[in-house]
């Protein structure tokens, strides 16, 4: 079933030229991009700064509106949605940040945060929000005792999980993850991956991954956008795209990614087998 | 001349904190020859960038130290600020990770490699901006001439990435340290400054040590590889051995943690 499709949409910034009496000039941010998500799967979507993916993500998660085409999310076109509508949609898709602490309320305790969207869309859980944000907490594998804590007393990779058990207060049909382990050490980028992944087969929700790293693209994803420019480039599944690129940008960008010596590799891992 | 161009023995640095001193960086023993690139990797907290910073003499106030650096068999530890001020950007010079908080916006590059350049080395303006052309010129800034008239802010982070590594190398310097120098950069634009690195060292047989948390750049760049973790330095060695056969636990795993592009994919 596709879940989310997304045509033609073009994000138009208007920006001030150089000087005073510049005129002001029009920077295409998202040109044309359209693409599917079918529910459960995920759809990653890659490129360097500037390529418009983050922009992609936010019009796609209604956090932006775009200056052309639709969003079209479960068979409604939520692309100019207001009031209900928009808090129905919000009620099915969710999004977790690149930087955990500046998207987390550093003044409200983490039970308050997990169940802001309940709050939003005017749910009591049943049990009490006590239980509830406890039972989250254990889900994303926090320490449920945690729960009246702040932001700040956790690591960067704990208040990642929180961002994630906010998400999925809700129970949403897609998550929209914005460089969302780009900022964590190596170990704990791991563990969140697999978090993510155990998540997603509990509950078959859909993603949409937004990265520039493209060793975690390769991880987690099963379709691949490559976007440069704001065009997406291609598009494909991950062995498609990861194994055999058509696109001359997509070969430049997989080429550049640094390796660790295959040879090295090889021999530690024939080490550690015997 | 006997040794190493660069060593640093038995290296301490201790933090004054709310909850009492503590070690960032604990007995920590490298060396760097010339023409040769040492890694320090290790995640956040771990004390590379204190190592580097305990070199220079730039650590925080109250920081203490203990050990010995030496450049060309002469001490850094424990000189004065003053002492220390001839030694940063000549005889070593640092590239950090964040090009933009390191160049000053409101001076044309040009006058930002002028002015390192004639601190350490005196000379005319004239013979200094000639300088400052050649090292654009050097690090492969298209329209070098016409180049160094603009301001940080005309650059993209590639180019002003070797902006800085054009100011680094000016003085000619015996050691570089980078510190995270292709990390804020899209992974195309950090393959050619690798690139740029890579070959810059062949020409001028600088020394390099090179911190990162990316041991896929550190297997690319370097011939000897530290492996710090939360101060403490829990394996040392050729790159080779480091990455084929390691010896210490924490190293296997974080080898295991790093996500492949051509390889087997997590469960």
């Amino acid at each position: 079933m596709t879940l989310l499709q997304v045509r033609g949409v073009t994000k138009e910034f208007v920006t001030r030229g150089e000087g005073t009496m510049a005129r002001k000039s029009v920077f295409t941010a998202v040109d044309d991009v359209s693409f599917e998500v079918e529910l459960g799967e995920t759809l990653a979507i890659v490129g360097e700064s500037g390529s418009g993916k983050s922009t992609t993500a936010r019009i796609a998660a209604r956090l932006l509106e775009p200056t052309a085409g639709t969003v079209v999310f479960d068979g409604q076109d939520v692309t100019r949605a207001r009031g209900k509508e928009l808090a129905s949609f919000r009620n099915n898709v969710q999004v977790v940040f690149q930087d955990p602490f500046s998207s987390l309320n550093p003044r409200y305790t983490v039970e308050r945060i997990i169940t802001a969207p309940l709050t939003y869309q005017g749910i009591t859980p049943k049990g009490g929000r006590r239980a509830f944000t406890q039972e989250l907490m254990e889900r994303v594998g926090l320490n449920p005792d945690h729960c009246r804590r702040y932001p700040a007393q956790f690591s960067g990779g704990q208040a990642q999980r929180i961002g994630i058990a906010r998400a999925l207060a809700v129970n949403p049909k897609l998550v929209i993850c914005d460089e969302a382990v780009s900022a964590l050490d190596v170990s704990i980028q791991a563990q969140v991956l697999e978090l993510l992944m155990r998540l997603q087969r509990e509950s078959g929700f859909s993603y949409v991954f937004i990265a520039h790293d493209l060793a975690v693209v390769r991880q987690i994803s099963q379709r691949v956008a490559v976007m440069n420019r704001g065009r997406i480039v291609e598009v494909g599944t991950r062995d498609q795209v990861f194994g055999d690129p058509q696109d001359e940008y997509t070969k430049t960008l997989l080429a550049a990614v640094p390796r660790i010596n295959p040879e090295w590799d090889a021999r530690r891992r024939g080490k550690r087998a015997s | 001349m006997s040794g190493e161009l660069f060593v640093v023995d038995n290296l301490t640095v201790t933090l004054p904190t709310s909850r009492g001193p503590v070690d960032v960086v604990k007995n920590v023993s490298f060396t760097v020859g010339r023409d040769e690139t040492v890694g320090i990797v290790g995640e956040s907290g771990s004390g590379k960038s204190m190592t580097a910073l305990a070199v220079l003499g730039l650590l925080p106030r109250g920081a203490r130290t203990s050990g010995s650096v030496r450049l060309d068999g002469a001490e850094l530890l424990g000189r004065s600020d003053r002492d220390l001020r001839s030694v940063r950007g000549n005889a070593i010079s640092m590239v950090f990770q964040d090009p933009l908080s390191s160049l000053n916006p409101y001076y044309t590059v040009g006058l930002q490699i002028e002015e390192m350049y004639r601190t350490h080395r005196g000379g005319t303006r004239r013979a200094a901006r000639r300088v400052a052309i050649e090292a654009l010129e050097r690090v492969h800034i298209p329209d070098a001439a016409r180049r160094v008239d603009h301001y940080p802010h005309q650059f993209s982070g590639g180019m002003r990435q070797r902006v800085m590594i054009a100011m680094a190398l000016c003085c000619s310097p015996s050691l570089l340290i980078a510190d995270e120098p292709t990390t804020a950069l899209d992974v195309t634009v950090q393959a050619q400054i690798l690139e740029l690195l890579g070959e810059l060292q062949s020409t001028t047989g600088t020394g390099m040590m090179f911190i990162t948390h990316d041991l896929a750049v550190i297997s690319s760049i370097a011939q000897r590889v530290l492996v710090m973790q939360a101060g403490d330095p829990v394996e040392y060695g050729t790159a080779e051995q480091v990455f084929s056969d390691p010896r210490h636990e924490y190293t296997r795993m974080l080898l295991d943690a790093v996500p492949r592009i051509d390889d087997e994919v997590l469960s």
